[in-house]
Order: structure tokens, then sequence, then C-alpha cells
């Protein structure tokens, strides 16, 4: 039996599903934009969605907002301050709330950032990837050098004391000087937070139909644990699997993902989740843009509806928590899943005894190898499988068809 | 529908009514109590090689008896199970009576038991054959004589059939029917002038062949008013229905609701259903000396109706049982193991069926320190060893590792006892060691001048010993005493690659020789893994350790520590290989609409693993079991 005592923190993602051009290693719900979006249509589509939520999550305040995609800062600043004063409308949230939006260096410029801040985005998060123009190209980025080098300086000049950039690492045919490089020309232009991915090759995406050579695995491990260092060397704190920030600096909305907090989701193909004290709720919304826009506020706008199970609970909270580098307070899995921390203990010991995680009575964290090893350690959370009765067919040997006469 | 017409159209026919075309129109029912004549029956297999056209031929023949209406013809109506037709080889016994009506007006039931092809299962041609008179012996007429077919055509002739030759293929361009004639004349020794010249996929000269059955094949004999006398040619058991039986019935009658005993087991069953495929089945009132068909008695114990054994009836039972078949000794033998520990009773319980179904296919329980409770089998062949871990993992769900197949060793103990070794962890000290011996096979191959180099290359590399070589027509015939642990390793694979495809293989056991062998070990990190283990030849202990462990390191997927592979003999390592230790295995990105996706590739992993063996803190893939066979194939 679930039973939450108090409800978790809860954020607000927003999802606007539109980009220049695909990214080919990119597996997020985004479409390549047509020659005119229809901004406020989308907008008003949202607060609907929004509406429509509400019910879930009466009266509770928001910690943080979200706003994703897709390429969000193809939005003109009007477009951002009319959904932002929506919600405002809707959900209480204090002034100094984390807002984040996400920008893409090629469509930035310190007019539109100013824009932007005055609507009240206090948090940006440009996708970068990488300073070298031959990976850029190789990634799809529709941005340059340049532009990469200059997204940083529009941000400060509109006001953004709160930034991040987005790298990846393990690039086709990246050496690891050529990595160190792109890490140290970031830390030069000294954002706050450095969210630092591996490439990884995603199904459904231009690069797993065609995929180009990446360094081996040796390789990429030695080019992770030199990023890491030098990073660390620069006061970036690394809390999570790819995320790194100075002191108070770390990222609340995701911060929050990652503790097992709640979420709503709004906007094409956007992920709810919301606990109530007798469990927890997914929701997801339609993911064609021009199918939510249509549907968004109606019973139709949520494609499913899903009550977790004790199951789905355990690796959920798992495949959250444990991507926090410093682990989480034992207290934390009881808080957010609603069950007893003896539900997981043997669990938690075979991964103790593997080596793979640490727990003292207080702290529950992965070890090096558990965090080298995460979706090992993670394994162990998810349900066994059954057994040859289970999957055997249910007819005989040789079925033999039934003579009549 | 059809079945209801194909059912009145089988019992019009019945003969001992001068039945004619004619004889169609009356009443079936007052059919039911005649008796077939037995001069109006004939019982015959096909004796063929794998790709000499025995399926084709046979479908030629349900179609002209109109036994299946075309659109119920699928392609190759005989090979029934899916493994079968994936893999264009029969494995199990079939049979289809057919009615044709001759060139003489006269209407025949013939019965025809299906053979299969391959050299593995040449048991399951003389349980065929026990059933019929007689046997077609179709070659194709480009592709010459084959070394099975050789052999199943002894078989034939040792039990006394008739024996019908067929060229078929005769569309080729590259039909050569007199060389063909002049091999089958000189390598089998009978009488092929008067051989059949056919194409089954064109149709021609088909009717022909059913027209020499008819002339040529005797009709049996047997009293049908004796005692009952019913060979079990095969069984099966289905999870519906029970244990079904084929059955020929060479005196006696066998008789719906009738009380009959099994007499190797003294037990007594109540007959629910009998009779016959057409191909589909259909009830019969009654099976009379001659006839061939299908029994159900409510045998729920699947060793219950062990095929070889004699039905009788229970009032009025024969004096003695059939002569039966003779006892099968496996060549080789390998461990059988579920994955999952938990599925041990499952298998058993699959194990059992098939063995019901498999006469060749023995097991007994055994337990190793690395894979738990398991069964050692005997196979009599790769391939038939292949063929049940199939048949297990896809009809019965279950997950196996196979461990390296091994021959039977007989060891001379100093305690001067001689003992066999089917497994190799078994093997005694050296020390207690007189004598260890090999059983050695005599092999005939057939093959055409131009691979008779690569051929005797390929035999002198495995140990062999030429005792004869001759040519005939266009082909060499080989015959080598063989090690049969080095056929066993890959010489069929090895004999199709040297010769392109053009040699055929058949053996026989010859006996057990002396032998310098030894037994290789193989240490996952520095634990012996007894189901590694195998026994080779001295000389090629070393080199085979080495390719055991460089194989190993292939299939074994890095994990989170470095896992170390060597290979032994006795306490001597002969080489080692290191699985380097996983680097990482981490989702870099992972926010809140992600979870599900990301929950998906979580659980595909674990999957993954469950098909791997926990072999203490290792995991090891199921393939690498047979890793130690696959060292030579390059």
């Amino acid at each position: 039996m679930v039973q939450i005592a108090y409800l978790p923190p809860l954020a607000l993602y927003v999802h606007i599903p539109w980009c220049v051009r695909k990214c080919p290693y990119c597996d997020f719900n985004s479409y390549r934009a047509p020659g005119a979006i229809d901004e406020l249509a989308y907008i008003d589509a949202l607060l609907r969605d929004l509406d429509q939520d509400m019910p879930r999550v009466w009266r509770r305040r928001i910690l943080s907002i979200f706003i994703g995609g897709g390429t969000p800062s193809l939005f003109c600043p009007d477009s951002i301050d009319a959904l932002l004063s929506g919600v405002r409308a809707r959900l209480p949230f204090d002034a100094d709330t984390e807002i984040t939006l996400e920008a893409n260096p090629g469509s930035a410029d310190v007019v539109r950032f100013t824009g932007f801040r005055e609507a009240g985005v206090n948090r940006l998060s440009i996708g970068i990837q990488s300073f070298d123009p031959e990976k850029l190209q190789v990634l799809g980025r529709i941005h340059g050098r340049e532009e990469a080098l200059h997204a940083l300086d529009a941000a400060r000049r509109a006001g953004f004391s709160n930034v991040n950039l987005d790298l990846m690492f393990g690039l086709p045919q990246q050496t690891p000087g050529q990595a160190l490089a792109d890490v140290r020309r970031a830390i030069d232009l000294a954002p706050e937070h450095i969210s630092l991915y591996q490439l990884t090759i995603e199904p459904n995406t231009l690069f797993s139909a065609d995929p180009p050579v990446l360094p081996d695995e040796d390789a990429v491990w030695e080019m992770q644990q030199r990023l890491q260092d030098l990073l660390a060397q620069n006061g970036y704190h690394q809390y999570e699997v790819s995320a790194y920030a100075k002191a108070g600096k770390l990222c609340q909305h995701n911060l929050n993902y990652w503790q097992f907090g709640d979420y709503l989701g709004i906007g094409a193909g956007a992920h709810a989740k919301i606990s109530d004290p007798q469990g927890i709720t997914r929701l997801a919304k339609l993911k064609h843009p021009n199918a939510y826009v249509a549907s968004a506020g109606t019973p139709a706008g949520i494609i499913s509806t899903q009550r977790l199970s004790r199951e789905d609970v355990i690796i959920e909270f798992m495949m959250n928590a444990l991507r926090l580098t410093e682990g989480f307070p034992a207290q934390l899995f009881q808080e957010r899943t609603g069950l007893p921390l003896a539900v997981v203990m043997p669990t938690l010991k075979s991964a103790a005894s593997k080596g793979l995680l640490s727990y003292d009575g207080q702290t529950i964290r992965p070890t090096e190898t558990g965090k080298r090893l995460l979706n090992d350690l993670l394994c162990l959370f998810v349900p066994a499988e059954d057994t040859a009765l289970a999957r055997a067919p249910v007819t005989g040997v040789r079925t033999v068809d039934t003579a009549s006469s | 529908m059809g079945a209801v017409s194909a059912f009145f159209r089988s019992f019009s026919c019945r003969p001992g009514l001068g039945a004619s075309q004619g004889a169609r129109r009356i009443q079936p029912q007052i059919l039911m109590t005649r008796m077939r004549n037995q001069a109006l029956m004939r019982n015959f297999s096909i004796i063929a090689h794998i790709d000499h056209g025995k399926s084709t031929l046979a479908d030629r023949f349900i179609e002209l008896c109109g036994a299946l209406a075309n659109r119920e013809m699928a392609e190759q109506v005989l090979d029934s199970m899916e493994l079968e037709r994936e893999r264009g080889i029969t494995i199990k016994a079939q049979s289809v009576a057919l009615d044709y009506v001759a060139n003489d007006g006269f209407s025949y039931r013939l019965n025809m038991i299906d053979t299969p092809g391959h050299v593995d299962f040449s048991y399951e041609v003389s349980r065929s054959l026990t059933a019929c008179e007689g046997a077609l012996l179709v070659v194709d007429a480009a592709q010459g004589v084959q070394a099975q077919t050789v052999a199943n055509c002894y078989t034939a002739t040792e039990l006394g059939l008739e024996i019908v030759p067929v060229l078929n293929k005769l569309d080729l361009p590259t039909a050569d029917p007199e060389r063909v004639i002049t091999e089958i004349e000189e390598i089998i020794g009978i009488d092929a002038s008067q051989a059949l010249r056919v194409s089954a996929k064109t149709g021609a000269g088909v009717r022909d062949i059913l027209e020499a059955v008819v002339a040529r094949v005797p009709a049996p004999k047997g009293d049908a008013e004796a005692p009952l006398q019913a060979l079990i040619i095969d069984s099966w058991f289905d999870n519906y229905l029970g244990t079904i039986s084929l059955v020929r019935v060479k005196q006696g009658r066998l008789v719906a609701k009738q009380r009959i005993r099994l007499m190797a087991t003294g037990r007594e069953y109540v007959v629910e259903q009998i009779g016959i495929f057409t191909p589909k089945r259909q009830r019969v009132e009654s099976l009379a000396a001659g006839e061939v068909g299908f029994v159900m008695a409510g045998i729920k114990d699947v060793r219950g109706a062990r095929v070889g054994d004699t039905m009788t009836t229970a009032r009025n039972p024969a004096a003695a049982p059939l002569s039966g078949f003779k006892e099968i000794k496996p060549h080789v033998f390998a461990g059988l193991y579920p994955v999952d520990s938990r599925d041990y009773d499952m298998f058993r319980d699959a194990l059992d069926k098939l063995c019901l179904n498999d006469a060749s296919l023995h097991s007994e329980p055994e337990t190793s320190a690395a894979l738990g409770f398991g069964f050692r089998c005997g196979f009599l062949g790769m391939l038939h060893m292949e063929i049940v871990q199939e048949r297990l993992e896809r009809e019965y769900g279950l997950k196996l590792i196979t461990t390296a197949p091994t021959v039977v060793y007989e060891v001379v103990t100093k305690k001067d006892e001689v003992i066999s070794i089917d497994n190799p962890a078994k093997l005694p000290e050296p020390s207690n060691i007189v004598e260890t011996r090999e059983p050695v096979i005599r092999a005939t191959i057939l093959v055409p001048p131009d691979y008779v180099g690569a051929v005797i290359g390929l035999c002198v590399e495995k140990r062999g010993i030429q005792r004869n070589m001759q040519y005939v027509g266009r082909q060499a015939v080989l015959t080598y005493d063989l090690p049969l642990n080095e056929v066993v390793l890959d010489f069929f694979d090895r004999l199709k690659s040297a010769s392109r495809g053009y040699a055929s293989f058949d053996y026989e056991f010859l006996e057990f020789r002396a032998a310098r062998v030894c037994k290789l070990d193989v240490l996952i990190n520095g634990e012996p893994v007894d189901a590694l283990s195998a026994i080779v030849h001295q000389d090629q202990g070393p080199y085979r350790g080495r390719e055991v462990v460089k194989k190993l390191k292939e299939l074994i997927p890095r994990q989170m520590f470095d896992v170390a592979i060597q290979a032994a003999i006795g306490s001597r390592i002969i080489a080692r290989e290191t699985v380097k230790a996983l680097r990482k295995n981490v989702t870099a990105k992972c926010y809140g609409g992600d979870v599900t996706r990301k929950r998906k590739l979580l659980e595909k992993q674990k999957a993954g693993k469950k098909r791997m063996k926990q072999l203490g803190s290792v995991e090891i893939p199921q393939e690498a079991f047979l890793a130690v066979l696959r060292v030579a194939e390059k």
C-alpha cells in the first residue's frame, strides 16, 4: 500500500516542439518548424492544457519552470511573456522561482534575450554542444564557432546571471585533446552551469540509421575522466551524471526530477508526474504539434494516464535518484514513493555486495563503480522476468487438427 | 467441409468390392465393416538425399491422388515441423494414405511413409522402412548417387524391401541419366536398367512411379484373423490428446474401443481413436494386417508408448512381440542445462516428451558445479543435437545451455576396469589410466574427382586412415577410418567447403582404438568450469587451448571487473586472455518525460542478462559453452 505523507515539490515543464532543423542525434519530440508558427495559438493551447491539469495540483506552489524543446528561443519574447503571464494567473510561485528557457546560439541576440529576461525568464540554457566548426557540422547544428562564442556574451548583456551551456563529448573522430579544448573554452566563458553529455546513438534518429564512427569505449572513458578533472579544478561541482555547477547554481528544475519530485508537463508530447496521498500518476500529452493544438485542454489531449504500480515506483525512483553524485537521504525513498525502505532492502544489500552502492544508515549513494555502471546497478531494481512456464506456448508439441465427421 | 468429403472418398473406394471408379456411389456406412483387400495395398518409402526432390515428389503424389484440395496444398505438405521446413530437411517419419486408381482400373491404397535424409537420422529411416514392403530410390539425375542414399538403400535391402530406382530432375540441362544409372549399379549394386525417368518439378513421369509401386512393390502379408501385432513406428505427445502413435499392423486387427496391451510394459489401455493421415487426420473404424495408421489410447504417460514396442489385444494377445528395432547407441554426448534453474522441472518434462518421440535421444540427470542441475543427453550427431535444443527452446519456451559435445571414450584403469566416459569431467586422473580408447568410424565419402585432393587433405588433417579409393561413373568413392571426435567437431562443414558442397558422407561405428588424448580445462577467474572442459588429442591440446580462450574472449561481454580466461592441461596453464572490465554503462540523459523509454532500455538489458549464466560473479552467454567446438571454424 502506497502512503505518501507529504506531497513532494512541484515543477512545471513547458514543451515547445519546433526547431529550425532536426539534429541527427536528437531523439526528443521535435519537428522542423514550418514557415510561420502560429505562436499565440500554441500558447493558448498550452494554457488550456494547464487549465485541465490544474485540479490535480490544487493550491500547490511551483518551485521551478522549465521551457524546453525543440528550440523555445524560436518563439518571440512576447509569446513567452504571454505564456508566463498565463501561468502566473493560474499557479502561485515566488518572484525568485527558477525559470529556465532553452536557447540556441543561432537565435541568440541581445534584443531577443533581453525580451525573454523582461518576460520573467531568469535562467538560460544554451545548446552550444561544441566550439569546433567541424564537429558542429557533423552534429548538424545550425550555428558556427563564432555564434557559440558570442551566445553567452549576449546572455550576459541581456542581464542573465544564471546560464547553462550544453556540451557534448565522444563526438565522431574526436580526440581527447579536442574534447578538452571544447570544455576549456566553455570554462573560459564562465557560465554558472555546464551540462556535459556523452554523445550516444539513440534509436529513431538519423544517426541510428546511419551511424557515425565514434571513439571507442576506452578513449571515451579517458576523455570523460580528464574532462571531469578539468571541470572540478575550475570549480564546477558534478552533482549528476552529466550536470556540473558552480556553488549554489544547481539546476533546481532538473534536481527536482532526480529527487523524484512532482512536475506538470504541458505542450506537445510533454509528460507529468503527480503524487497524491495514495499514489503516483503519470500523464502524457499528444505528441504531434497540430493534433496537440487541436485537442489541448480536452480529455483527447491526454494520450495516457498511468497509475504507477509498486514495481514502477521503485525502479523509477532509483532511475532518477541514483543519478545524483551524492546519492540521496534514505528517508527520501519513503517520502517520495510512499513505500517503506524495507521493500528495497534486499536489493540494496545485493547492490552493496557487488560494490555498486553504499548505505551508511543515512545516505544511499552509488559508489564510483556504481556511477560508471549505473545501468547495471539499476537493472537490479528491474522486476524479474517470468520463468519458462509463463513463456511456453499454450498448445502442444504437434497440434493435430480435429477430425470431424 | 473438405474433411468430410475426403472422409467419404477414402471409404468409398475400399477394395474387396472390386473397387473401381463406379464403387464410389455405394453408401459408405455399408462399407465400414468390410475388410480391405491386402492385394490392393502397397506400403512404401522414399529414399533420397537432401535436395534430391523427395518432398516435391511426395506433394505430386498427394496431388495426383486428389487427397487435398489445391488451396490446402501448402508447399511440401509432409515436412510438418516448423523446423523441418526452415532447414529443408525431414526429421520425423510421417505417413500419408493415398487412394490411387491404377491403369488396371483398381483403386489401390498406397501408404507412403516418409524418411529423413540426413545421416544423423539414419535410425529413423530404418524404422520407416520396417513398415514397408518397398522403397523408391530417388536420385538426382544431375548430381548422382550420394553417400547417405547408399547407406539407406543398404538398410532397405537388408530388410528385404523391393527397391524401385527413380531418376529425378530430368528437366535439368545437366541431367545425365546414363552416368547415374552406372553409379547406382556400381556403387549400390542393384539393377537400374529399368530406372524411371521423371521430373517431380514438372510432374513428368510421376504417374509411372505410382504404376511401378503397384506393379513391383509386393502387397503386405499377414493374417488379419490372427492375434494382433502392431509395431509402433513413431509416437508423439499432444497436450490435448495425449500420446499418439503411428503403427504398422503386422497381423490381426486394431479396432476402436478395443482393449490393447503394450507388450514391453504389459500395461493396458482402451483404444479411443484410430485413423489415417490423408494427410489430414481422419478417423477409421479399424486397421487390419498390412495397414498403417495412428492410434490414440489415452496414454497420458509419455513413456507409455515407446517406439519399437508391439501392441496386441488384451483378450487374445499375441504369443510374442515383434522384433522391434535394434537399440541405437548415441555417439555424441552433451550436457543440457536450463539457464534459469527454476525451469528445471519444466525442462525434465519437455525432455521426457521429446524422448518419447525420438527413441535415439538418451538422457540422464547430471549436475555440474558450474551449471547446476541438468541432463547429460546422447545424440546421434551434431545436427540431431541442434535440432533437439532448438525444439526444446521453441516448443517449450525453454532457455538452455548446451555444453561442448563429446564422444564416448573407453578408459582402461590401473584396476584393469574398462569404463565409458561420456563427460570430460568424469575422466580419471592421468595416473590412474592405463589406456584411453577413442571411437573410430568407417566413413564413406562420395566426391567428384576434382575435389578428391582437398577431401583427402581434410581426412589426413582429421587423423584419418585411408582404407579404399575407387572411381565410379564421375565420382570417387573414398573409404576412411576416422576418429569420431574429429567428425563431431566440424567435419561436415569442412567437407562441404572442401568440395564446394559436392561431397556426400556417411559413416558407421567401427571400433574403439587406443589414442593419446588429454583433458583440456578452462578456468574463468581462476576457477575451473567443468562445463567447458573437453577431451582433445594431445598433439592438438595447446593449439585448441589457445583457440578456445581466444573464442571465449570474443563471446564473453565486458563486465564490472577484468575476467581472466585460461586454458590448462593438468596443472599447466597453456593460454590466457583477459576480457577488460567494462568502462561505463550509463545513460547520458534522463529527465522527466524520458523515464518510460529509458526504463524499456533497462528491461532489455536485464532480459539480455537472463540469457547468460552466472558463474560465480561472471556472466557467461549461452554460446560460450559451445566455443570449445567452434575453435576450428576459420
